[in-house]
């Protein structure tokens, strides 16, 4: 607490890995759609290619709030204060 | 046999070529003279302005990177596709053909989702991905966001410049990595290397300096991502009215049904406010979806860059490559779903 500009320094640091966080659900839903689309691929591997183009249209969604966070630490790290 | 030999040769001595490419790209990395070492990079949000400027307005970098694939995009369509339209030629070749896959693509996810309003709604998405599309390819090429003027840095770190050659009366610099100059609190760092600046300016060199591109990725800018993110549903709403009249709007403001609906009318009424507020929150996630991933795309490209300058960048580009298509096919379809969404009476 004596050097206040390092701890802010420190909490911003904190704030961004904290933020960081968010991408567990990001991860989750990447390798549940990742599951789904095995799974039906091997069930099905005539419609492979259709399978494979929804689950990487699913994974880019599920990704984009791992993406969100990582907007939220980039702006923490290098732009706020 | 006799034509299948020279052809093979020739693969042989590209073999060469990349290895000495990356041994060419080791010793510069590691064990050259520090001028050639990969510096750290500078993370900047906003655009920067270029110095350039249109009746008082600042163009930035990221307006010329925008700028620079619509130009591309429209000298592909008028050398490849409108001449080869109006040519008479049935058969098509080259970028026509690849053209004509792309858009057959499109076509055939929007009329999947729009059915009969496809004819009309497709030009907007296409459009939008066709521009988000070339925005991501050509942010790739190298000479985006390392070629620049080079500017006194306030704080952080910056290096000193090295004068290279002359072109003419325009001198060319870069910065050297082994004179790092350290201006207070250590917080910012640099780009890249390749550097050039202007010969008026070369007067007064910095002697901590950073670079501030001229080209740099258009969906870097949140102005872009923001900008497509609203014309989008901004064409939503257009499309909805075209559909359903002003009839549209009582999507959002359902005021027959609190006057005559008693208390879930009343509901309706507040979900109604609802779709209001999630119509801006399409906006909002259009926007960061679109410049999260290409902005920490160029961040991790330029990361690594530094910290592993040889062997890895190769293959992070590829990933570059399929996220910039994913991406600009992600924006082209969600706007798709949402204009046909709108045709749609919910009635």
């Amino acid at each position: 607490m004596n050097d206040p500009a390092s701890f802010i320094m420190g909490m911003k640091l904190l704030a961004a890995g904290l933020a960081m966080l968010g991408t567990i659900g990001a991860g989750l839903g990447v390798g549940l759609a990742a599951m789904g689309g095995v799974q039906a691929m091997g069930r099905n591997p005539d419609a492979a290619p259709i399978i494979q183009t929804n689950m990487i249209l699913g994974m880019a969604f599920a990704e984009a709030v791992a993406i969100y966070a990582l907007v939220v630490a980039i702006i923490l790290v290098f732009v706020a204060g | 046999m006799s034509e299948e030999k020279p052809k093979k040769r020739f693969r042989i001595k590209k073999r060469w070529i990349c290895i000495g490419l990356l041994v060419l790209g080791a010793y510069c990395a590691w064990f050259g003279p520090s001028i050639y070492k990969p510096v750290s990079p500078v993370v900047v949000l906003p655009p920067e302005e270029t110095g350039l400027s249109v009746f008082g307005f600042p163009i930035t970098n990221t307006m010329l990177g925008t700028l620079l694939a619509d130009i591309i995009l429209l000298l592909i369509a008028y050398f490849g596709v409108y001449r080869f339209a109006t040519s008479g030629k049935l058969v098509p070749s080259g970028i026509t053909n690849a053209f004509e896959a792309i858009i057959e693509y499109l076509w055939d996810t929007v009329e999947g989702a729009a059915g009969k309003w496809g004819r009309k709604i497709f030009p907007i998405p296409a459009t939008i991905f066709l521009l988000v599309f070339m925005a991501n390819m050509v942010k790739l090429v190298p000479g985006f966001e390392s070629v620049g003027y080079l500017k006194q840095v306030h704080k952080g770190e910056g290096y000193a410049p090295v004068k290279l050659f002359n072109i003419g009366s325009l001198e060319i610099f870069s910065i050297d990595k082994g004179q790092p100059h350290e201006v207070k609190a250590a917080t910012e760092e640099e780009v890249s290397a390749g550097s050039e600046s202007n010969s008026h300016e070369s007067t007064e060199v910095c002697t901590a300096c950073e670079i501030v591109p001229y080209l740099r990725g258009s969906a870097t800018d949140l102005n872009f991502t923001i900008a497509l993110g609203f014309l989008a549903v901004l064409f939503t709403q257009i499309y909805g009215v075209w559909a359903g009249g002003i009839g549209y709007f009582s999507k959002f403001f359902a005021i027959k049904e609190l006057i005559s609906g008693g208390i879930f009318g009343a509901i309706n009424f507040a979900v109604g406010i609802l779709e209001l507020i999630l119509e801006v929150m399409k906006i909002v996630s259009f926007g960061f979806r679109l410049f999260g991933n290409v902005f920490g795309g160029a961040i991790l490209l330029s990361v690594i860059g530094a910290l592993v300058a040889v062997g890895v960048p190769p293959l992070l580009y590829i990933f570059e490559l399929f996220f910039g298509v994913i991406q600009a096919y992600v924006f082209f379809l969600l706007s798709t779903i949402f204009i046909s969404m709108a045709t749609v009476s919910h009635h």
